[in-house]
C-alpha cells in the first residue's frame, strides 16, 4: 500500500492552509483565463509562472498553482461556449454543440451547473488513473507510435461521420475543408511550404486558435448584429440554475464512459482534449438511440465533452511526470516551469522527489473539489453575462477575441487571418454547413497526414506497419464497431417495426 | 577555498565597475524578451534566463516581460523585428543555431543575418545521437557500419521538419558514413520530445538530440551514443564520448542568445552588452545555467557577429551540399 | 440558389488551389506519399462534392433559426467586416486603447446604443480590457504612438 502512503504525504503537502490558499487562487484565475475566448491554459500557466517565482513560491506550491489554474481553465472554456456559443478554448469547441442549444431554451443555468458536474466527474476519474495506472500508462503512451497515431485518427473520423445528420454532403464537405486547411503551413515530413503564399504569417499554418476564434467567434458577432437589426433579444437565463436529481442520473453513465474515454486520450501525447472531447461526444451520439435530441440541446451532449476534456486534461500529467514528456501544449510550459525550479520531471522523480508528484496529484483532487464548489455558487453570476446589452457585449467579445489571436503570434496578421475565416465562417453557417465539422477535420487531418507518412518513412513505404500492432488491430476493431453500429441498429430498427406491423394486424 | 573567494571578489569588482560604467546609459522602457515559439522549449527557456538573471542580479528595474511569436522557426520574430519594430531598444530576441540554419537557407524571407543587430550569446548546445539502453549499438562506428552496410536498416527520427536541424545531424552523420542522406530511414517528429517517445517505445532505433536533453532522458533508459562537440562537456556530461574521438568529425554546436533591431541605438545596444557581461561574469548565474542544461559560452560584440556571419555561411554550403537550396 | 453559388465559388477556388499544389515536390522525401498527394486528394474530394451540389443541390429543410439576409441587413454585415478590418489594421499603428475606444464605439453604434452610451461604452471597454489584460493577464499589448508619453 505504497500509494496510499504516498498519497497521504501528497495530501499532507496540498493540505497546508498555504497551498489551499494557492489553489484556490488557482482555480479562480483559471476560471477567468479559460472563460475569456481565445486565452486558454497554456496562457495561463504562462502567466503565472513569472508569478510564481516573483513571490518566490517553494516548487510544490508552485506546481499547485499551475495545476489548479490548468484545471480552472478547463472549467472556464465551458462558460462562453454555452452562454454564447464562442468556445473559451480549443477543447471546449464540442460544448458548444449542445450547450448554446440549452442556454438557448432558457436552460444556461442547468446547462452550466451539469458541466461543472460533469468536469468534477471526469476530472475525479482521471485523477484517481493517474494514482494508480501512472507508470502503466506511461508504457502505453509510449506504445502509440505514428501507425497507432493513424489508426487513432482513423477511427476519430469514423466517428466524425456520426455528425452527419440530414445533411451528410454539407457535413462531408466542411471536414473535408477542415481536413484541407491543416494542410497550410511547412509540412514536417518533406519540409515543403504548402499553400503559405509566400506568407511567413503562414508558415506553420493557421494556429488552432485563430481558426476557432474565426469561426465561431466572429461569425457569432456577424449573427447578432442580424438578430439585433430583426429586434431578437439575446438568450435569458430563467428558471432553475442547479440541475435536478433525475438529469444529474441521466447524464451519469454518459460521464463515466465518457471520463475513462478522456483520461485514456489525454495520456497519449499529442491527442489532448480536444480529441478527447469530440470523440466522446460522438461515440455519445452513436450510442444513444434513435430518438436522441443531440445537437439540440441534448444533456449528454453536454455531459460528454466536458467530462471528457477535464479527463484528458489530467491525464496529460501522466507524460509530464512519469516521462518527463509534455502531453500537451500546458503541460509543455509546466515542463518549461519545472526546469526553471531545477527539478527535472521523469521516472526518478517519484523516487526522488515524491512530495512534489503527490502533493500535484493531491493538489488535483482538491483542485477539482473547490472548482465544484465555487463554480456551482457562482453559475448565478456567469448567467449575468447574459443580462449585458448586446451593444456592449459584441464590442467587448470582438476585442477580447482580437486580444486572444494577437497573443498567439503578436502580429496582426492572424488578426485579418481571423476575419477572412470568420466570414467564411458566417457563409458556411447561413449555408447550413457544421462549423464544428470544419474544427474537427482540422485537428484530424494534421495528425492523420503526418502520421501515415511518418509510418510510411519508419517502415520504407511498407503499408503493413499500418495494421502491424495489437493496439493498431485493437483501434481497426473500434473502427469496424463504431461503422457496424449504426447498420446494425439500423438493421434492429426494422426488425422492431416489422413486429410491430406484424403485431397489429394479428 | 581561497581562490574561489577571490574570483567571487574579483567577479564582484568587475560587476561593480561595469555597473559603474553603464550607469551613464539609460534603462529602455518597457523590455521585452522574444521568444520565436510557443511557450515551454529551448527559445522560452532562453528568455526566461533572461528574466529570472537580470532580475535576481539587479541589473534590471523594471520587470522583462516574455512575449510568444511562434512562426516559421523563428522567421515571424525575426521579420518583425527587421521589418516593423527597427528601433525598439527595449525589445531583445532570443535566438538559436536553428534560427541561424533557417536564416541561411532562406526560409526568412527577404531579410538576411545583416538585417538585425546580434547582441550577446549566454550558452551553447551540441547535438547527440542516442539509443535504448538495451541496443546493439554501443558505439557510433557501430551506427556508421550498420548504415554502411544498408541505409535502410536503421531507423531514425528526429525532432523538427526535414531540413531542419534535427534533420541536419542526420545528414552529417550519413556523409560521415559516407551514405547519400536520401538512402535513409528517416521520419520527422514534432518537436519537443516526441522522437524520444517513439525511440522508448522501439518505433525508431535512433534519434538525434541535443546535449541539454540528455539529463532529463537519462532516467528512460536512454543512452547517448556521441555528441557532437570539439572536446568532452564538463560535468556530468563528461563520460559521453565525442564523435571526434570515435573518429568521425562530426561537429553541431548550437549557439543561443538575443539579438535587437536593427535601428536600436549603440548607446543602447552597448547598455544590454554591458548588463549581460555582468551577468554572465557571476558565478551564481553561471550555476544557474548549467543547473538548467545549458553549457555557458559568452560570445559578444564583433566576435559575436563574425560567428553569426561564419556559421550561417557554413550552414549555406552545408544547404548546398544536401541539395536544400540552389 | 445560395448553396450552388457557394459551390461553384467552391469548385473554382479548388481548381486554382490544385494548380498551386501540383508543384509542391520534396527535395527529401522518406515514404512514397510526398507532400502534395494528400492535400490533392483532398482538393479532387471536395470538388466531386461541390459538383455534386452545382447539380443537385441538397433538398436538405432549412433548420435555421436565423431570418434571412435583406439589404439592410447586409448592409450593416459590411459595415460590422469593415470596422472589423480596420480595427485590426489600426491595431498595432494606433495602439491598442485609442484603437478599441474608436472601434467599440462603432460597434456600439452598429447594435443599436445611442451616442452617449457608445462613447461611455467604449471608453471603458477599451481601457478596462487593457488593463485587465497587460496588468491582469500579463498579455503585452501594443502601445503606440502612447509609448512615447512613457518617456
Amino acid at each position: 500500500m505504497d500509494t496510499l502512503h504516498y498519497l497521504g504525504i501528497g495530501f499532507g503537502v496540498a493540505l497546508t492552509p498555504y497551498n489551499l490558499l494557492t489553489a484556490f487562487c488557482g482555480t479562480l484565475i483559471g476560471t477567468v483565463v479559460g472563460l475569456l475566448p481565445g486565452l486558454g491554459p497554456v496562457n495561463g500557466v504562462a502567466l503565472l509562472i513569472p508569478i510564481a517565482f516573483a513571490l518566490g513560491l517553494p516548487p510544490e506550491t508552485a506546481l499547485i498553482l499551475l495545476a489548479a489554474v490548468y484545471l480552472g481553465c478547463e472549467y472556464g472554456g465551458r462558460i462562453s461556449s454555452i452562454l454564447l456559443n464562442i468556445p473559451g478554448e480549443a477543447s471546449a469547441v464540442m460544448t458548444t454543440l449542445d450547450g448554446y442549444p440549452l442556454a438557448r431554451q432558457g436552460k444556461a443555468g442547468v446547462a452550466l451547473s451539469l458541466s461543472a458536474w460533469s468536469s468534477f466527474i471526469g476530472g475525479t476519474i482521471a485523477t484517481v488513473g493517474v494514482v494508480l495506472f501512472a507508470p502503466l500508462l506511461a508504457q502505453w503512451a509510449v506504445a502509440f507510435g505514428p501507425a497507432e497515431y493513424f489508426v487513432l485518427m482513423v477511427f476519430a473520423i469514423t466517428c466524425l461521420a456520426g455528425m452527419a445528420d440530414n445533411k451528410p454532403m454539407k457535413t462531408a464537405i466542411a471536414a473535408m475543408i477542415g481536413l484541407f486547411l491543416s494542410c497550410v503551413g511547412i509540412d514536417a515530413n518533406s519540409g515543403v511550404y504548402r499553400f503559405t503564399f509566400g506568407s511567413l504569417g503562414l508558415a506553420d499554418g493557421i494556429q488552432f486558435v485563430v481558426l476557432v476564434l474565426g469561426l465561431f467567434s466572429v461569425s457569432e458577432i456577424l449573427v447578432l448584429l442580424e438578430r439585433t437589426h430583426h429586434g431578437q433579444k439575446a438568450v435569458k437565463a430563467s428558471g432553475r440554475m442547479l440541475f435536478n436529481v433525475k438529469e444529474g442520473a441521466f447524464v451519469l453513465a454518459t460521464n463515466l464512459r465518457s471520463g475513462v474515454v478522456g483520461f485514456v486520450l489525454g495520456v497519449l501525447p499529442g491527442a489532448g482534449a480536444t480529441l478527447a472531447s469530440a470523440v466522446a461526444y460522438m461515440s455519445e451520439k452513436r450510442m444513444a438511440r434513435h430518438d436522441n435530441r443531440f445537437g439540440d440541446g441534448d444533456l449528454r451532449g453536454l455531459a460528454a465533452p466536458e467530462t471528457a476534456n477535464s479527463a484528458a486534461a489530467c491525464g496529460s500529467m501522466v507524460p509530464m511526470l512519469t516521462l518527463g514528456v509534455p502531453g500537451s501544449g500546458t503541460t509543455a510550459v509546466m515542463l518549461g516551469a519545472l526546469t526553471l525550479y531545477n527539478i527535472t520531471p521523469g521516472p526518478m522523480l517519484f523516487q526522488n522527489q515524491p512530495d512534489i508528484v503527490w502533493g500535484l496529484i493531491a493538489s488535483l483532487f482538491i483542485a477539482n473539489i473547490m472548482l465544484i464548489i465555487m463554480n456551482v455558487p457562482m453559475v448565478r453570476v456567469f448567467t449575468r453575462i447574459l443580462s449585458v446589452p448586446t451593444w456592449a457585449l459584441v464590442p467587448a467579445i470582438a476585442i477580447i477575441t482580437s486580444i486572444g489571436v494577437y497573443a498567439v503570434h503578436s502580429t496582426t496578421f492572424d488578426l485579418f487571418l481571423m476575419i477572412g475565416i470568420g466570414i467564411c465562417g458566417y457563409i458556411l453557417r447561413k449555408l447550413d454547413y457544421s462549423l464544428s465539422a470544419v474544427l474537427l477535420g482540422f485537428i484530424l487531418g494534421g495528425m492523420m497526414e503526418e502520421n501515415l507518412r511518418r509510418a510510411l518513412s519508419l517502415s520504407n513505404g511498407e503499408l503493413g506497419i499500418l495494421w502491424g500492432s495489437p493496439i493498431a488491430l485493437a483501434v481497426w476493431g473500434l473502427v469496424a464497431v463504431m461503422i457496424a453500429l449504426p447498420i446494425w441498429r439500423a438493421w434492429r430498427t426494422r426488425q422492431s417495426r416489422n413486429t410491430a406491423v406484424a403485431d397489429s394486424r394479428a | 577555498m581561497n581562490s574561489t573567494r577571490l574570483s567571487t571578489c574579483l567577479s564582484i569588482a568587475c560587476a561593480m565597475l561595469l555597473a559603474s560604467a553603464s550607469a551613464l546609459g539609460k534603462e529602455p522602457s518597457r523590455p521585452e524578451c522574444i521568444a520565436p515559439t510557443k511557450p515551454g522549449g529551448g527559445f522560452d527557456l532562453t528568455c526566461k534566463l533572461a528574466q529570472a538573471g537580470l532580475k535576481d542580479h539587479k541589473l534590471l528595474d523594471a520587470p522583462m516581460r516574455v512575449t510568444y511569436m511562434p512562426g516559421g522557426i523563428g522567421a515571424v520574430a525575426y521579420n518583425a523585428i527587421a521589418a516593423n519594430r527597427r528601433g525598439e531598444a527595449g525589445t531583445i530576441v532570443a535566438f538559436s543555431g536553428a534560427s541561424l540554419l533557417n536564416l541561411a537557407l532562406g526560409k526568412y524571407g527577404r531579410y538576411d543575418e545583416n538585417a538585425v543587430q546580434w547582441l550577446t550569446t549566454i550558452g551553447t548546445d551540441y547535438g547527440t545521437l542516442a539509443v535504448r539502453e538495451d541496443s546493439p549499438f554501443k558505439s557510433l562506428d557501430d551506427v556508421v557500419q550498420a548504415l554502411k552496410k544498408d541505409p535502410k536498416s536503421v531507423s531514425v527520427g528526429g525532432g523538427g521538419s526535414i531540413g531542419g536541424q534535427g534533420w541536419v545531424k542526420i545528414a552529417l552523420l550519413a556523409k560521415a558514413a559516407g551514405v547519400n542522406p536520401r538512402d535513409l530511414r528517416y521520419a520527422a517528429f514534432e518537436g519537443g520530445a516526441e522522437h524520444y517517445m517513439a525511440l522508448m517505445g522501439k518505433h525508431v532505433d535512433l534519434v538525434t538530440g541535443s546535449a541539454s536533453e540528455i539529463r532529463a532522458q537519462k532516467a528512460n533508459k536512454i543512452r547517448t551514443l556521441a555528441i557532437f562537440s570539439e572536446e568532452r562537456l564538463p560535468g556530468e556530461l563528461a563520460d559521453i564520448p565525442t564523435a571526434r574521438e570515435q573518429g568521425y568529425e562530426i561537429q553541431w554546436p548550437l549557439i543561443r542568445g538575443y539579438f535587437v533591431g536593427p535601428d536600436v541605438t549603440p548607446e543602447a545596444v552597448a547598455w544590454w552588452r554591458d548588463r549581460f557581461a555582468t551577468l554572465q561574469a557571476s558565478p551564481e548565474f553561471q550555476q544557474y545555467l548549467a543547473d538548467r542544461d545549458v553549457l555557458p559560452l559568452t560570445v559578444t560584440g564583433e566576435d559575436l557577429d563574425a560567428l553569426v556571419k561564419q556559421q550561417v555561411a557554413q550552414y549555406r554550403e552545408l544547404g548546398r551540399e544536401f541539395g536544400l537550396v540552389e | 440558389m445560395h448553396d450552388r453559388l457557394f459551390a461553384g465559388c467552391t469548385l473554382l477556388l479548388c481548381l486554382a488551389l490544385v494548380v498551386v499544389g501540383w508543384a509542391y515536390q520534396a527535395p527529401f522525401a522518406y515514404e512514397p506519399v510526398g507532400p502534395r498527394a494528400f492535400p490533392l486528394l483532398l482538393l479532387a474530394l471536395i470538388g466531386c462534392a461541390v459538383l455534386y451540389q452545382l447539380i443537385r443541390p441538397s433538398t436538405g429543410q432549412h433548420a435555421q433559426a436565423e431570418p434571412a439576409l435583406d439589404r439592410h441587413v447586409g448592409r450593416k454585415i459590411a459595415l460590422c467586416v469593415a470596422a472589423l478590418l480596420l480595427y485590426a489594421t489600426a491595431f498595432e499603428w494606433l495602439g491598442f486603447i485609442p484603437s478599441s475606444v474608436l472601434f467599440a464605439v462603432a460597434m456600439a453604434r452598429l447594435y443599436g446604443a445611442s451616442t452617449w452610451q457608445s462613447l461611455i461604452g467604449g471608453v471603458v471597454i477599451a481601457v478596462g480590457l487593457y488593463l485587465l489584460f497587460d496588468f491582469g493577464l500579463d498579455v503585452p499589448l501594443p502601445l503606440g504612438p502612447i509609448a512615447a508619453l512613457e518617456n
